[in-house]
């Protein structure tokens, strides 16, 4: 464009403007055929470098936040009781697994600490790891009164469980937990999450509140419990199943072009096959078979969390391809 | 207010001292010896060990142009050292600061190599870097491009520029300034240094060159630039976002998302099974 003195050019033969891209004004004028609109079609931005472990804790701690919901959400003086029990123990056991995860994508563990010098609420990763820590403590509380009450620990444990106040902490914290991912993931300039900054975070509420009724109707399969709770299970399972399928339909129509590294090639194929046929509709289908079986629940279950897994691994994979594309990454989602 | 970077795209010889200056200075591992085909630019990106990247724009003229003349720009892109910078307000550990001269610095010792940065950069700046290594005298071993990602598994830790934070500490002008041969890049205090660049674009315009300035006076949420720029193309072009979106503007969207939706599942779930 620097057109030198006397070069003779005529006016006609201009380009637009340089700036008029930049200021936001010249979205009509098509540039000229001569000119790339990308720098050789190379990334603008930088890819994100998780890999399975963090795709692991984000589906298990969708889970964790799920089956902490369910604690305070089911009555464990009714019929309920083996369920919340289940949940319980189960919550507990991935508020253990989740930071081994964490610590282990870090390479050198005692890094993770550094997560703990500061509070900072501008930081989702900062927000996250602290609700990780703090839902570790009801968690905990809750499984070994849990714990007194089935016999297992020494029976003044039972005290810890401080009912008023440790269900709810669970259930807010584990409803905290199977969102802030969706935020975390959304509030990056890749433009694929960026875009999705109304229906990741949900899509991730969804399938973390499924993926708690799958795993702790899959448990109580396997422990027994009351044929009622797997009823129940089932049905906010459902719900939940159907509001994430609304919302990746939804999520497709509004990320429109920029939604092609997650809903298009094989990856598409992928997350329709394994999260959306397999992963909800299947389920649902089984549930509505009218037969009590220990089998049926199993299949379920295990066809849920499988399209949950594959859910998150979709969405990190395809933001990696998103942040491959320099023309997506120019004009970054508002 | 603080100091940055003035690169004045129209001066710039695409010599690429910058970045050697910035490698020598830094002790960063050379980028490998990958041809690109694309004109003379076989660095390719800004990196974690690279800290200065002389884009080239290379392009016959228009075909209705009179005379054969050949496009041919050059921009030494760095890190812009943003007022909102994202990279710092996604940092988990604090490691990202804002230094003394209002430069935005990575303490290498604090960062956890989390990698929470790197898709929060809306210029795509920062990348992981396999550690430090104090033992055998070097700071960086390699980037993410020639290993790939194992870096973070490795123990990575986050690198991009520091705007000689050490050199500013003792007075002197940063790397890629000091050696650049034309003044392209200008280092100085910013508020003098956008008077200055004001005057550059105006005195271009008074002799039929149109450029403007990219981070300066800019309706963005990452804010103006302290290293900014004098373009005469489209961002685009050089690998710039048009209009950069500062990641943290998405957070209240997503959390009222997630809130919403958590709400909803919590009713349904006391609906079924409190009835």
């Amino acid at each position: 464009m620097s057109t030198p003195i006397g070069a003779g050019r005529p006016e006609a033969a201009q380009p637009p403007r340089p700036d008029a891209a930049y200021r936001g004004a010249g979205d009509g004028e098509p540039l000229p055929a001569h000119v790339s609109p990308t720098y050789y079609d190379r990334p603008l931005l930088k890819k994100p470098h998780w890999e399975w472990e963090v795709v692991t804790y984000l589906f298990l701690g969708g889970v964790m936040g799920g089956c902490g919901m369910l604690v305070a959400i089911a009555d464990e003086d009714g019929e309920d009781r083996e369920l919340v029990r289940n949940a319980r123990y189960l919550a507990f056991g991935l508020a253990a697994a989740c930071p081994a995860l964490l610590v282990g994508h870090l390479g050198r563990p005692e890094r993770f600490l550094h997560m703990l010098r500061i509070v900072k609420f501008k930081s989702v990763m900062s927000m996250g790891v602290w609700g990780l820590v703090l839902f570790s403590l009801p968690a905990s509380a809750g499984a070994a009164a849990q714990a007194a009450e089935d016999g297992l620990m020494p029976d003044w444990l039972r005290h810890v469980a401080l009912r008023p106040l440790v269900k709810p902490l669970q259930a807010l914290l584990g409803a905290f937990i199977t969102g802030y991912t969706g935020v975390l993931i959304s509030s990056t300039a890749i433009p694929l999450w960026a875009k999705g900054k109304r229906y990741i975070p949900a899509l991730c509420v969804c399938s973390g509140v499924a993926g708690g009724c799958a795993a702790s109707a899959a448990s109580l399969a396997l422990t027994g419990g009351a044929e009622a709770s797997f009823a129940k299970l089932e049905r906010l399972e459902t719900i939940a199943a159907f509001a994430e399928l609304a919302l990746l339909f939804g999520f497709e129509r509004h990320a429109g072009e920029l939604g092609a590294p997650m809903y298009r090639g094989e990856r598409g194929a992928k997350l329709r096959t394994w999260t959306m046929g397999l992963g909800i509709v299947a389920p649902a289908l089984l549930n509505a078979v009218p037969v009590h079986a220990r089998w049926k629940t199993l299949l379920a279950s295990a066809l849920t969390l499988a399209g949950g897994y594959v859910f998150r691994e979709t969405l990190i994979e395809a933001g990696k391809a998103s942040a491959g594309d320099p023309k997506a990454a120019a004009r970054q989602p508002e | 207010m603080g100091s940055g970077f003035f690169t004045d795209t129209t001066l710039c010889i695409g010599c690429k001292a910058c970045e050697v200056a910035c490698k020598q200075w830094n002790q960063l591992p050379a980028d490998g010896y990958e041809f690109s085909g694309n004109s003379y630019d076989n660095t390719g990106e800004l990196g974690g060990t690279t800290w200065r990247h002389v884009a080239f724009i290379e392009r016959p003229a228009p075909p209705d142009a009179p005379a054969a003349q050949t496009a041919w720009h050059m921009v030494s892109d760095v890190c812009k050292h943003c007022t909102y910078a994202g990279c710092m307000e996604a940092c988990p550990t604090g490691a990202i600061i804002r230094n003394e001269f209002d430069d935005v610095y990575i303490q290498p010792d604090v960062c956890n190599g989390c990698g929470y940065c790197v898709p929060s950069c809306p210029f795509g700046v920062v990348d992981l870097i396999v550690p430090a290594d104090y033992t055998f005298g070097r700071r960086f071993e390699s980037d993410g491009r020639t290993h790939d990602d194992a870096t973070q598994r490795t123990g990575g830790v986050a690198g991009k520029c520091t705007l000689c934070y050490d050199r500013q500490k003792i007075g002197f002008v940063p790397a890629c300034a000091k050696a650049c041969p034309t003044e392209s890049i200008q280092f100085g205090d910013v508020d003098e240094l956008r008077a200055r660049a004001k005057r550059r674009v105006a005195s271009l315009e008074a002799r039929g060159v149109s450029s403007y300035l990219y981070g300066v006076d800019s309706d963005s949420s990452v804010g103006d630039l302290n290293a900014f720029f004098l373009l005469t193309e489209p961002p685009g072009a050089y690998n710039l976002p048009e209009r950069p979106v500062l990641p943290s503007t998405h957070q209240p969207a997503g959390y009222a998302s997630a809130a919403v939706c958590a709400a909803a599942l919590a009713l349904a779930g006391f609906a079924i099974f409190r009835r």
